[in-house]
């Protein structure tokens, strides 16, 4: 069975469709910083919320899991690989940095899980920023022709 | 759930539904691709479990 065509005009689309909510570059800023923004800025308000859901869920279970924060610096390229992951996924990360969680367990048996958790939302984040990314540029194509 | 298939189960439920949400547009479409997915992190990640305990955890 063929796979079904992507950002096909849906009942779910119901946010507003001006020129700024279409930019691809504010799509990618809000995407970043909110997860799941984009897609609630585009009119999905469904899929906003399940992918919101699901990547806050993940990086709350890796904080609980005991996970750390890692620190954006150059001295060590895993450190700072995992930090930049870290950030993909902006506000949580920013709240739960100023709550002072994230310190990391390194001794709790589920640290490297707690680490996988919160290193693979960012990561996942990404795909969802670059999804929106296509939303908007989708919308501007069709807009344009 | 801190049990290690509970966090690993718990986190191939997570991805499944993130990778669905994006891979498919269509809700029924997005349930059977991430139950399928679902399971097959979970028993891929089950059976690989058991094949690095057969080649490493015996030393």
């Amino acid at each position: 069975m063929p796979p079904s065509p992507r950002h096909s005009p849906t009942s779910e689309r119901s946010g507003p469709q001006s020129a700024t909510d279409l930019n691809p570059v504010l799509t990618c800023l809000v995407a970043w910083l909110i997860p799941g923004g984009a897609h609630l800025l585009h009119g999905h308000a469904r899929k906003a919320a399940v992918l919101g859901g699901a990547l806050l869920a993940m990086f709350v279970v890796g904080i609980a899991a005991g996970g750390r924060l890692f620190p954006l610096q150059g001295t060590d390229i895993l450190v700072l690989l995992a930090a930049v992951a870290q950030w993909a996924l902006f506000l949580p990360r920013v709240i739960a940095g100023l709550a002072g969680f994230g310190a990391g367990a390194v001794t709790a048996a589920s640290y490297e899980y707690g680490n996988t958790f919160l290193i693979a939302a960012g990561l996942l984040n990404t795909l969802v920023l670059l999804d929106a990314y296509d939303l908007a540029a989708h919308a501007n194509r069709k807009r344009s022709s | 759930m801190t049990t290690h298939l509970g966090m690993m189960a718990l986190f191939s439920l997570l991805v499944s539904v993130v990778f669905a949400t994006l891979g498919r547009d269509d809700p029924a479409e997005q349930l059977k691709f991430g139950a399928r997915l679902f399971g097959a992190l979970v028993v891929g990640g089950y059976l690989l479990g058991w094949i690095l305990y057969g080649v490493f955890g015996r030393a």
